[in-house]
């Protein structure tokens, strides 16, 4: 089946407000940006993010007021600092934090992945990390039966909807991710919708001269969608390089007030085929 | 003292000396110092060390860093590509030796907050959150804490919120894992039988009274503390040439 789309603006429309939404890459590698812009433009809302260690993709949509719940390992800009948007409604209470670790958050992803519903971690017992997403109901200290030791059950945490750019792409939905895949492909099996926005559509028969360089197969992929530098400011592997004036950019305009200025000039200004 | 050695470098030189050779190392994400110290201590005491980059290169050639520690141009030359689940996978299995991870906040036990200050559901201060710190500080046999700021606001009494586990917040077996604390000033370890903070080494230009002052509890001083060693002239070189741009001040400002 053809899951290829004409426009950012369909493939946006896979993501409905409240839904629990991850996106692919990390930090500012592979981060889906335009959809991320798309999801803006659309005014999305309520939205409920997760993922291991996000950075500018989660800060532009918790600063366009498009989220409510957010649940990460760590949300911060490098060695750029704190996330402007996110400490800022964080502490004024505008949105729900619940902190994870990186080692839980994968592990409620390979949970969903793998058809579990909870996987077992090491590590975990003692931080207060425990007490606070108790609340959320994602831990529960467990014993091995066979060992006895005491771990933590990690419940399965499966997105609505994941939202992963990539280098590659069908228009089936097979797609190639270049460099490192990071929890992509596990995201992508955990989430119950996949969307893919892609560098580059190429024929098939590409794929299928080299099927080890396939990253994950059509039938995990529900809709793709051609974005060339769609992980701008973010880098591509293969593509491009982070753009880290951009982002400073982005940080003078949230330190300085002006964030609806940036809003209009990188998000509200710009149509998807410009 | 040499005078072309500057804070980063002792730290940096003291962060690599953590390291042994056919120790498997990671780094994880804003971590300039880390990937600078895993950097040199391959060039030299620890050749045959399995270094794991969070951009998930396999011993890389860090020829240059950037402002992101997950910059994909850190993993030039790799061998392979880990992914961190990967790592964390070996890391269950207590065979990820050596990993590096910072603090907001850190009390004598060594619990670190990297949360938030004052209250979890109001904060004061939203921190960036500990990352791996939670999962990874009692079950790693050495985590080496990084802190640029050494002062009685980090180093305090008791952390507003305890994201990586203290000596006090462990079972048993994990409380033979080590912890080691590198900070501008000087060197800490834990290595007595309460597993209570103890400063190992202080910076040149430092002393045992000034970083006493400047820690919010009683720290313990080893009885045979010293000086922190000095790096070479090629290390420095080393070093400046990887990072010609001063990433690693970024920290420090």
């Amino acid at each position: 089946m053809k899951k290829v789309l004409t426009s950012l603006e369909e493939a946006a429309k896979f993501v409905k407000d409240g839904d629990l939404v991850t996106t692919g890459g990390a930090t500012f590698h592979r981060a889906p940006m335009e959809l991320v812009r798309e999801l803006v433009r659309q005014g999305k809302k309520n939205l409920n993010l997760v993922d291991r260690e996000p950075a500018l993709d989660f800060d532009l949509l918790i600063g366009a007021g498009c989220v409510a719940k957010i649940r990460a390992g760590m949300l911060a800009f490098e060695v750029f600092g704190l996330a402007p948007n996110f400490r800022k409604k964080s502490e004024a209470g505008e949105i729900i934090t619940k902190e994870g670790a990186c080692q839980p958050i994968i592990a409620g992803f390979r949970a969903a992945a793998m058809g579990l519903p909870s996987l077992p971690v090491k590590g975990m017992l003692g931080s207060d990390l425990l007490e606070i997403s108790e609340v959320i109901g994602g831990y529960k200290q467990v014993e091995d039966p066979f060992t006895g030791e005491k771990m933590i059950a990690v419940r399965a945490i499966e997105p609505d909807v994941a939202v992963i750019h990539v280098q590659k792409a069908d228009e089936y939905g097979n797609i190639r991710i270049e460099g490192p895949v990071y929890e992509d492909v596990i995201k992508a099996k955990a989430a119950k919708v996949v969307v893919v926005t892609a560098e580059e559509l190429i024929p098939t028969s590409e794929f299928r001269k080299m099927p080890e360089a396939t990253t994950l197969p059509h039938f995990i992929v529900d809709a793709v969608v051609e974005s060339q530098k769609g992980a701008y400011p973010c880098s591509c592997f293969n593509y491009y390089d982070a753009d880290y004036d951009h982002i400073k950019d982005y940080l003078k305009a949230a330190a300085e007030d002006q964030f609806k200025e940036y809003l209009n000039n990188y998000v509200y200004g710009r149509k998807t085929d410009e | 003292m040499n005078d072309t050695v500057d804070v980063p470098g002792l730290m940096i030189y003291a962060m690599a000396s953590e390291i042994k050779n056919f120790d498997t190392v990671l780094h994880g994400v804003s971590s300039p110092l880390p990937v600078l110290a895993m950097s040199v201590a391959r060039n030299t005491h620890a050749p045959d060390m399995g270094y794991i980059s969070g951009a998930e290169g396999v011993d890389p050639v860090v020829d240059r860093i950037y402002p992101s520690s997950f910059d994909t141009r850190q993993n030039r030359n790799a061998v392979a590509y880990f992914g961190l689940h990967e790592a964390f996978d070996l890391a269950q299995r207590g065979e990820l030796d050596v990993m590096f991870l910072g603090a907001a906040q850190i009390d004598r036990y060594g619990n670190t907050n990297l949360s938030v200050i004052g209250d979890i559901d109001r904060p004061k201060i939203q921190l960036p959150g500990g990352a791996a710190s939670a999962f990874l500080m009692p079950i790693t046999p050495k985590v080496v804490i990084w802190i640029t700021r050494h002062s009685n606001r980090v180093f305090v009494d008791k952390v507003d919120f305890v994201t990586g586990q203290g000596y006090n917040n462990r079972s048993e077996e994990y409380k033979k894992n080590e912890v080691v604390v590198v900070s501008n000033l000087g060197v800490m370890n834990f290595k007595n039988p309460d597993r209570a903070m103890q400063i190992q080494s202080y910076h040149p230009g430092h002393t045992v009274d000034e970083i006493k002052e400047k820690t919010g509890f009683d720290v313990r001083v080893v009885p045979d503390v010293a000086e922190t060693p000095v790096p070479g002239p090629e290390v420095i070189d080393f070093i400046n040439n990887i990072d010609p741009d001063g990433v690693r001040w970024t920290e420090f400002r």
